[in-house]
C-alpha cells in the first residue's frame, strides 16, 4: 500500500511538474523583411480608374441652381455611429432629415452614394458588412423622409478610409460614420 | 498502479493527434543545428541577408535548435568549425554565381562528419534568394520525415492600405521578404487566389458605381469584371476545384452569403437572415461556415448547402468575428475585451468538431484574417500591434508562431 502511496506521489510529482514548465511560446521570432521593389517578374497591372464625371453646370435649373455639386455635398452632415452599433440616433436624424430636405430640393437633380465607414478595430468582412448596415440605416430613413430609393447607392469601406488615425476615443467615434457623396 | 497507467494510456490514446491540445516542447530537447557558409562571389550584406533568411525558415519548421552565429567555412572541408563541433547537425552551403548571372546554391547537411543529405538550387535572379531559402528548410524537413511544410513554397496575396481609399495588391513569399506589388492604383481589397495553382486570383474593385469582384491572369495580366453589388461584394472562399465562389454581396442593402457557379455565372442566395451574414468558409462541398449577428453579436455558425440546417458552432466569447475552418478544425479571431474608450485586444482561438476544447492561439494586439494551410499543418493570420502591421505564422503541431513585419502599410485582407 505504502508503495502505491509514494509512487502515485512521485507520478503526480513528474505530471505536476511538467506542467509547471508549460509556457505559452508566442512571437517567438521576428525577422527582418526585406523590400524587394527591383522584382521584376511580373508586371504591376493598372487598375482602370472609373473616374466620377465632372458636374456640368446646367442653366435652366431652379434657385439653388448656383450651388456646385460640392457646395450642395459640404451641407450635407456626416451621420456619426456608437461603437459596433448601426442604429440612428435622434441627433444622427435630425441631419438626414436636413439631407432629405435638401434632396428634394437643390440636390434633387442628384444621386446620392452612402458611404459607410467604420472605426480600427477589425478589417475583416464583419466590419465592412457593419459598415453596409450603417448606410443601409441612413438609406432606409432618407426614404421615409421621402426619398426615391432608386437615388441612392451604397458602398462600404470598412476601416479602410479613416478620417483621422489618432488611437483615441475622439478619433474612433469621427471614423464611424456615414458620408454623403453626391453624384451626377 | 496498473489502474493508473491504464488511465493515463486511454486519455494519451483518446487525445492523440488532436490539435486542440497544446504539444510542449521544451527548446532543449531539439537537436541542434549551426550553420556555415561557404560562399563565393557575393558581398557580406548578401550573405548575412541569406544567413538571416535561413534561420529563420529553419526555425519556422521547429524541428531544431537553430545556432544563430554566422560562420564560415571551406565548403569541402573535412571537419567543421570548432564552434559547431557539439552540433548534431551542420548546414553548409556555398553560393556562387554562374556565367549567367544566376545564383547557384549548394548544400550539405553533416551529421557526425558524415554528409546524410546534399543538394543544389539555382535561381535565375539573386533578388529571389528568399525562395532558395524556402526550398533548403522544406527539403531538410522532408529529409527528417517529418510532415510535410509544403505551405512554405504557397504565395501569399494581400491588400494593403497605403493611404485613405488607396491600397496595392502585392503577392509575396510566406515571409514577406519578397514582395511583388501586381496591381497598384484604386481603392482594392479583399485578394482571392482564384485556384489551387495560384496563377489567378479574384479582388474587390471599390473605384466604380458598384463594389465588383473582378478577376486577374497573371500570366496574361488580363482583367475582367466577374460580378458586382450594390454596398458590399466580397469574395470569400473558392472552392478547390476553383469552381464555385463563396461571396458576400449585398443586393438589397443586406449583407448575405451567396454561392457563385463561376462557369454558368449563377448565383444562388445562401442565407436569409436580416442582420449580417458574412466571411464564408467550405468546410467541404456541401456544408460552409460563416460569421453571422443573428445572437445579436458575431459567431461563427455552419449551414449545409443541400439544406437549410444552420448550426452555432462556437459557444465561447460574446464577439467572434472572422474564421476559417480545416476538416474538423475552425480556427476563429474573438474580441478580448470590449472597450470603446481603450485598446481592445483580439486572439486567435481553435477548436475541433469532436473535442469541447478551446486552444488560444495568440496572446496579445489585434491578430485576425486567420487561414489554414491546404493541409491544415499552419494558420497564417495578420497581427497588428503598436501601429505595425505583420503576419504570422501558427504551427499548430510545434505550439508556436513566427512574425514577419511589414515594412509600410496596413495590411488589409489576405489569401494564402
Amino acid at each position: 500500500m505504502k508503495s502505491i502511496v509514494l509512487s502515485s506521489v512521485v507520478v503526480a510529482l513528474l505530471v505536476f511538474s511538467g506542467c509547471s514548465s508549460k509556457e505559452v511560446a508566442v512571437d517567438t521570432e521576428k525577422t527582418e523583411a526585406t523590400t524587394s521593389s527591383a522584382v521584376q517578374e511580373v508586371k504591376a497591372v493598372e487598375t482602370e480608374t472609373v473616374a466620377a464625371e465632372e458636374s456640368i453646370v446646367n442653366s435652366d435649373t431652379n434657385s439653388l441652381s448656383h450651388m456646385s455639386m460640392s457646395d450642395i455635398e459640404s451641407e450635407l452632415s456626416t451621420v456619426y455611429f456608437d461603437f459596433d452599433k448601426f442604429s440612428i440616433s435622434s441627433k444622427a436624424q435630425s441631419k438626414i432629415t436636413k439631407a432629405a430636405e435638401l434632396g428634394k430640393t437643390g440636390a434633387s437633380q442628384y444621386n446620392v452614394k452612402l458611404e459607410g465607414n467604420c472605426d480600427e478595430w477589425g478589417s475583416d468582412e464583419y466590419n465592412f458588412a457593419l459598415g453596409l448596415k450603417r448606410a443601409n440605416a441612413v438609406k432606409k430613413a432618407l426614404v421615409a423622409e421621402g426619398i426615391e430609393a432608386s437615388r441612392i447607392s451604397m458602398v462600404s469601406y470598412g476601416e479602410s478610409n479613416p478620417v483621422c488615425e489618432d488611437k483615441t476615443q475622439a478619433c474612433y467615434s469621427k471614423n464611424r460614420r456615414v458620408d454623403f457623396k453626391l453624384l451626377p | 498502479m496498473k489502474i493508473l497507467f491504464s488511465l493515463m494510456l486511454i486519455f494519451g490514446l483518446t487525445f492523440a493527434g488532436d490539435a486542440t491540445i497544446e504539444v510542449i516542447k521544451k527548446v532543449d530537447a531539439l537537436p541542434s543545428i549551426g550553420l556555415e557558409d561557404a560562399s563565393i562571389n557575393y558581398g557580406d550584406t548578401f550573405k548575412l541577408q541569406f544567413f538571416k533568411a535561413l534561420v529563420a525558415d529553419l526555425n519556422v519548421i521547429s524541428l531544431f535548435n537553430v545556432d544563430r552565429f554566422h560562420r564560415t567555412n571551406h565548403y569541402n572541408a573535412t571537419d567543421v568549425v570548432v564552434d559547431n563541433k557539439d552540433m548534431n547537425y551542420v548546414l553548409r552551403y556555398k553560393m556562387y554565381e554562374d556565367d549567367s548571372g544566376s545564383l547557384n546554391i549548394d548544400m550539405k547537411i553533416i551529421e557526425k562528419d558524415r554528409d546524410v543529405f546534399s543538394k543544389s538550387y539555382k535561381v535565375s535572379r539573386k533578388n529571389i534568394y528568399m525562395f532558395i531559402s524556402h526550398a533548403i528548410a522544406y527539403d531538410i524537413n522532408e529529409f527528417m520525415g517529418e510532415p510535410s511544410v509544403s505551405w512554405m513554397k504557397r504565395k501569399v496575396i494581400f491588400s494593403r492600405i497605403v493611404e485613405p481609399k488607396k491600397s496595392e495588391i502585392v503577392i509575396s513569399d510566406y515571409s514577406l521578404a519578397y514582395q511583388h506589388v501586381i496591381l497598384k492604383g484604386g481603392f482594392n481589397v479583399f485578394p482571392k487566389w482564384a485556384n489551387k495553382a495560384q496563377n489567378a486570383f479574384y479582388y474587390t474593385s471599390l473605384d466604380g458605381a458598384q463594389p465588383t469582384l473582378k478577376h486577374v491572369d497573371i500570366k496574361t495580366l488580363k482583367v475582367s469584371s466577374v460580378i458586382s453589388s450594390d454596398g458590399m461584394m466580397v469574395c470569400s472562399d473558392v472552392s478547390r476545384d476553383g469552381k464555385t465562389l463563396l461571396l458576400t454581396m449585398a443586393k438589397k442593402g443586406q449583407p448575405d452569403i451567396y454561392t457563385y457557379n463561376v462557369a454558368s455565372k449563377k448565383y444562388k442566395r445562401e442565407t436569409t437572415y436580416g442582420g449580417i451574414d458574412v466571411n464564408a468558409q467550405f468546410m467541404d462541398k456541401n456544408r460552409i461556415v460563416f460569421i453571422s449577428s443573428r445572437l445579436g453579436y458575431p459567431n461563427v455558425f455552419s449551414k449545409r448547402l443541400d439544406t437549410k440546417e444552420i448550426e452555432q458552432m462556437v459557444y465561447y466569447g460574446r464577439s467572434n468575428s472572422a474564421c476559417s475552418s480545416n476538416g474538423e478544425y475552425i480556427v476563429y479571431k474573438a474580441r478580448e475585451t470590449s472597450n470603446a474608450f481603450e485598446h481592445n485586444t483580439f486572439n486567435l482561438h481553435l477548436i475541433s468538431l469532436k473535442t469541447d476544447f478551446i486552444r488560444r492561439l495568440t496572446v496579445s494586439g489585434v491578430n485576425e484574417f486567420p487561414r489554414f494551410s491546404g493541409d491544415g499543418d499552419a494558420i497564417l493570420f495578420i497581427k497588428s500591434y503598436e501601429n505595425q502591421s505583420s503576419i504570422g505564422i501558427i504551427r499548430l503541431n510545434y505550439n508556436k508562431n513566427y512574425l514577419f513585419p511589414l515594412k509600410y502599410g496596413k495590411v488589409q485582407s489576405m489569401d494564402w
